[in-house]
């Protein structure tokens, strides 16, 4: 019976695959993914490989330069900060944490916004108006006015500040796969999948969803990076996951008032997590660029 | 002209609905949310009794629709109530604990948004008029340029600015261009050289958006029919694009103008103001959000929505009348 | 505990912007213009809505207030002389039985509007600011009576309430004398202050309360004609105003910018012990800190000598709950050291071995008002996970600290172990002592255990100072000690900075300037 659906339907996996290798045949890419990948690796490694804790202070060891400048020693590497822990170990597992949040809160905007896009688009009638509007008020209220209303209000944790995320993430989603299944409900495959019995919940998760794929992949990679970049605000004003574990922006906030005589502590915690974003969204660009390439039909 | 009419007031009408419920929600977070405002009002030494009383006086036990209904109906007469902290100085004071509050000593909110707005707008027009001066000459080189080194360039400086975050371009231009040498002030404001620098942390983070977005709608215009039929009849391949291309791809830029840039301009200057004590309205919010001041926050909320919802209705009547294809 | 609001950002880093800053200023033009004779003073906090001293607890407004209001007598509490008393509007003071006590009060003073200082405004003041429904009652030890002898004698009683008058012995130096008028009228009050002072007031314009050199001053009229108080909430501006010339003088710098200003030409910093300690209170009232055995493991869990050498200039070491410029200070006998065999000795007796079965223990501190709360809070963290607790530790903003702090209505506080500074400004331990440790009030630990309370109530009992002295000394502060409700970690220092033309200026421990004698050269 799907026979009939899935012949109709094949372009759509094409379409996926067709833009991945796109973006895979471009030097960029290739370069992002490993600048990504040593990262992400580096996130794993580093604990075990150097000796020192992100959290263990050596009152005595305050202040300490990077090594490649006068008067810094092995084994911290990029410096240490103003409690004497190795500056390097604590950007990576702030890395890790913000590429947690970061994942997990995309992961989860794109499961429910695409699910509440979906059925918004298929139902029509009040379903989609209400939901529709409840999408226009959410994206009225600025995230960072949002976060800190919550956040602020509250005591932070990685899970509220998942939540807010989430929160603040879901209605663009959400309208993006509106969208799409408005346009595909009305395409041959679905019309014939209904008559022949398929029940709703099947054909928006097996036929309606697969389709809205390209169209959003690309933004979900970028909005990794975007979440990170929001993760680590969120510690700058003191709104994020709470110290003693390290997040870019308590560690950057903290570093601020030592700028002048450890400039280190915050311009280098900085670069690493530039990197890594500049890694994220050098991906999302290309697939971002393959894919309308693709779309254009010249791919 | 009817048209408009009816636009405008179709729109409106949708927006105002918004609005109200924007400020429903906010209204309702920060009154579940923990944490006692009469505590911070009154101090530390307030008996329980006082509290209670200051309480019922601010109306703040009574049920959340009743008290919003009330809140509602004040803002209609343009009366978005008086800070809880900030006395008439404008300045946060520990509050008067003197029993029950008297709320004539405290400052409206009207007045303390209406001193901090004119530095956020200078912060903001600052912003954008560096973020355009960026982002116009890349996002045009590389759209025009489709497929060449120009269109890298965007693709990379786009790439790169996006993953700046504010709070450290922030931090690493005060050290650089103040803290190091000296060229410029960056903390607080006295006078227009304070707001240089975080004008310029805006622009970064704005740019990106820009770019893409001018890069691509030039690149799609000049691939459209019309600009090669137009150069086959003799009109001048710079003509063209001045005539043509700019102002067609002037209506996706406005959408992309109105949909996100607004939103992020609101967000980064909040960020950007607290980075640098800037005193504008972002920085008076997040101390009210700490201070637990909920008449700034409902105030701040509710302006911000409606100015975005505003600036959507504005765009989207702007691309009608730019393209008159797209229907009212 | 008072406070104000203050962000700490890029403490330290004083060259920011000078350069844009410089001659570019209306202000800073204006301070040159107005020359020698008027003070400008960067206000780390602002004042409340009403001008009535009783009305209040705010330290900033406390300091405003010291400019204006006169007090019986004063206390510069000195960490060599803590106990030391001088007159101010009182001459002389005796003790005429255990619930009274005499003051002589000075004659030819008159008020800020013209009115003579007589003993019918002690009598008003000290009975209406008692009044337990004033929000700053609490700086009363109970309700007072006083008797008018004769226009400059006055006599304080507190036979009525049950308590011995010794305990205004000290506190007095802390209490402004209002005008007997002003008291009958409520209004008047709250919109202007009349004191007795060195200035008076004379308006306030946003940021700035403007204040002038009181002509009829009883100990002279000040050589600096004009005080601006300017509020500058934000410690970089401050700074840079400074160096600058905006301003003249400025209070609660950083450590790190402290240490920058003391090298720098043209600006003389000044460094004084405070009247405040910082504390770590532990809930008692809620396991695991219900048990004396883990209280007293934290505490020989934590190294001061190294959080004290985070916060470097900010503080002092001591070894008890009261600061050195108190009366009664001493460094305790048996005061808990860090001790961490002792410490796994307590745990392991307290049926937690290594720390194992303790439930996880939260340490809530604030950041942004007292120094380094943050980084130490962090190394007291590590301290203590060393030990086997488990520890989460919960940094907020002043605000939402603040909202945790005291306890609730049903007796007990959020978390396990909070951070505190405590600041009152009088040499009177009471001050401290009962607001912490008496079981009626323990605002903040929650501690109930008789033997404290017996003890504090055998000091305030005391008939005669050598004998309050000797038994804070000897028995209440080790008896405190050895409870553990708290554990003062060290006392804190306030660092300011001034133009180096400025001479003569004394700061009190509590925040207060005294300009008396104070002259540009």
């Amino acid at each position: 019976m799907s026979d009939i659906a899935l012949t109709a339907r094949p372009k759509n996996r094409g379409v996926t695959a067709r833009i991945v290798a796109g973006a895979w045949s471009s030097t960029e890419m290739k370069i992002a993914v490993c600048i990504f990948l040593a990262l992400a690796l580096m996130t794993l490694l580093a604990p075990l490989v150097i000796d020192a804790s992100a959290t263990k202070i050596t009152v005595a060891d305050r202040f300490l330069p990077p090594v490649f400048m006068e008067g810094g020693r092995f084994p911290y590497l990029l410096g240490t900060d103003q409690l004497g822990r190795d500056l390097l170990l604590r950007s990576l597992i702030g890395l890790r944490n913000a590429l947690a949040i970061g994942v997990v809160s995309v992961l989860l905007i794109f499961v429910i916004g695409c699910a509440i896009g979906i059925y918004s688009g298929y139902r029509g009638g009040w379903v989609d108006v209400v939901l529709m509007r409840i999408t226009d008020v959410q994206m009225s209220i600025p995230v960072i006015i949002l976060a800190i209303t919550i956040l602020g209000m509250s005591r932070p944790t990685a899970v509220t500040v998942i939540l807010v995320l989430v929160l603040a993430g879901w209605p663009t989603y959400a309208r993006v796969a509106r969208s799409v299944t408005l346009a595909e409900r009305q395409k041959e495959y679905v019309r014939a999948a209904k008559i022949l019995g398929a029940s709703d919940l099947r054909i928006m998760a097996l036929h309606i969803a697969p389709s809205i794929l390209p169209s959003i992949a690309f933004v979900a990679v970028l909005d990794i990076a975007r979440m990170m970049i929001f993760e680590a605000i969120f510690g700058f004003i003191g709104i994020g996951i709470q110290p003693p574990t390290p997040t870019f922006g308590t560690i950057i906030s903290a570093g601020t008032q030592y700028l002048l005589n450890a400039w280190w502590i915050t311009i280098v915690p900085g670069c690493l997590l530039a990197l890594a974003l500049t890694s994220l969204n050098l991906m999302g660009g290309v697939l971002e660029r393959s894919r309308n390439l693709v779309l254009q039909g010249k791919l | 002209m009817a048209f408009a009419i009816e636009f405008f007031l179709r729109r409106l009408s949708q927006g105002l609905l918004i609005v109200l419920l924007v400020a429903f929600v906010i209204f309702t977070l920060l009154r579940v949310a923990p944490g006692d405002p009469i505590r911070i009002i009154l101090g530390p030494m307030a008996t329980a009794t006082a509290m209670e009383e200051t309480a019922q006086k601010l109306g703040l036990r009574d049920p959340i629709p009743v008290q919003f209904g009330r809140f509602v109906l004040d803002v209609a007469q343009g009366d978005f109530g008086r800070s809880f902290i900030r006395g008439k100085q404008g300045g946060a004071s520990g509050g008067s604990q003197d029993g029950a509050m008297d709320m004539a000593d405290r400052a409206p909110v009207m007045g303390l948004i209406a001193t901090a707005l004119p530095y956020t707008l200078l912060l903001a027009g600052l912003g954008l008029v560096f973020s355009f001066l960026i982002a116009v000459p890349i996002g045009l080189a590389a759209g025009l340029n489709a497929g060449r080194w120009q269109q890298k360039l965007g693709l990379y400086v786009s790439s790169l600015f996006v993953s700046l975050p504010n709070i450290w371009v922030g931090v690493v231009l005060i050290y650089l261009l103040s803290a190091k040498s000296g060229l410029l002030p960056a903390i607080g404001y006295r006078n227009f050289a304070y707001a240089i620098i975080p004008a310029i942390v805006v622009a970064v983070e704005m740019s990106p958006v820009l770019i893409r977005a001018i890069a691509v709608s030039i690149a799609s215009n000049v691939q459209e029919a019309y600009f090669d039929i137009g150069q086959v009849r003799g009109i001048g391949r710079n003509r063209m694009i001045y005539r043509h291309v700019l102002r067609n791809a002037a209506v996706p830029l406005l959408n992309v103008f109105g949909a996100q840039m607004i939103g992020m301009l609101l967000g980064g200057l909040f960020v950007v103001e607290y980075i640098f004590s800037f005193p504008g309205i972002g920085l008076l919010t997040i101390n009210a959000v700490f201070q637990r001041d909920f008449p700034i926050i409902q105030a701040v909320a509710i302006l911000a929505s409606a100015v975005l919802v505003l600036i959507n209705i504005l765009v989207d009547f702007a691309s009608t009348t730019i393209d008159r294809r797209l229907k009212f | 505990m008072m406070k104000t609001t203050r962000r700490k950002f890029l403490a330290g880093s004083t060259a920011v912007g000078i350069a844009g800053a410089i001659g570019t200023s209306a202000l800073f033009n204006k301070a040159f213009a107005q020359a020698s004779n008027t003070l400008i003073f960067a206000a780390a906090g602002t004042v409340t809505g009403s001008w009535d001293p009783s009305s209040h607890t705010v330290a900033p407004q406390i300091t405003a207030e010291g400019f204006v209001f006169g007090r019986l007598t004063r206390c510069p509490m000195t960490p060599d002389n803590p106990g030391e008393i001088l007159p101010d509007l009182a001459v002389s003071w005796s003790q005429l039985d255990e619930h009274t006590l005499e003051y002589k009060l000075r004659e030819g003073v008159t008020f800020h509007d013209g009115k003579p200082f007589t003993a019918r405004d002690v009598k008003a003041t000290y009975e209406y600011a008692s009044d337990p429904s004033r929000p700053a009652s609490a700086w009363y030890p109970g309700r007072v009576d006083v008797e008018v002898v004769d226009d400059h004698t006055v006599r304080l009683n507190t036979a009525k309430y049950g308590y011995p008058a010794l305990n205004f012995w000290y506190v007095v130096s802390f209490l402004p004398i209002l005008s007997a008028d002003d008291v009958a009228n409520p209004e008047t009050l709250k919109q202007r202050p009349n004191g007795t002072g060195a200035y008076q007031y004379v308006s306030t314009n946003g940021d700035q309360i403007n204040f002038q050199a009181f002509e009829n001053y009883h100990g002279g009229k000040p050589a600096i004609d004009n005080l601006v108080w300017a509020y500058v909430p934000d410690a970089n501006t401050r700074v840079l105003g400074l160096l600058n010339g905006q301003y003249h003088l400025t209070e609660r710098l950083e450590p790190e910018q402290y240490v920058s200003l003391s090298n720098e030409a043209g600006i003389k910093t000044d460094r004084s012990l405070s009247s405040e300690n910082k504390y770590l209170h532990f809930r008692c009232n809620k396991p695991p800190f219900d048990d004396v055995r883990v209280r007293l493991a934290v505490c020989h869990a934590i190294d001061r000598s190294q959080v004290l050498e985070v916060v470097g200039e900010a503080g002092q070491a001591s070894n008890c709950h009261i600061s050195p410029v108190k009366f009664g200070f001493t460094d305790v006998a048996g005061y808990p050291e860090y001790d961490p065999a002792k410490a796994q000795a307590l745990l392991a007796e307290a049926g937690y071995p290594n720390g194992q079965g303790l439930p996880e223990i939260e340490y809530i501190t604030s950041v942004g008002f007292y120094p380094k709360t943050r980084e130490y809070g962090e190394l007291i963290a590590a301290m203590l996970q060393e030990q086997g607790f488990p520890i989460k530790l919960t940094t907020l903003e002043p605000a939402a600290w603040e909202e945790q702090l005291y306890r609730r209505a049903d007796g007990q506080g959020p978390g396990h172990i909070i951070d505190v500074g405590w600041i009152t400004g009088s040499p009177e331990p009471d001050l401290v002592l009962r607001p912490n440790y008496y079981s009626q009030f323990a605002l903040v630990n929650g501690i109930s255990d008789a033997e404290i309370d017996a003890s504090l109530d055998k000091e305030r009992g005391a008939t005669t100072t050598e004998e309050r002295l000797t038994i804070l000394q000897t028995e209440t502060l080790p008896l405190i000690a050895a409870k553990a409700p708290s554990i003062s970690l060290f006392s804190s220092v306030f660092l300011r900075a001034m133009t180096d033309k400025l001479d003569g200026v004394f700061f009190f421990p509590n925040g207060p300037i005294d300009l008396t004698q104070a002259r540009f050269v």
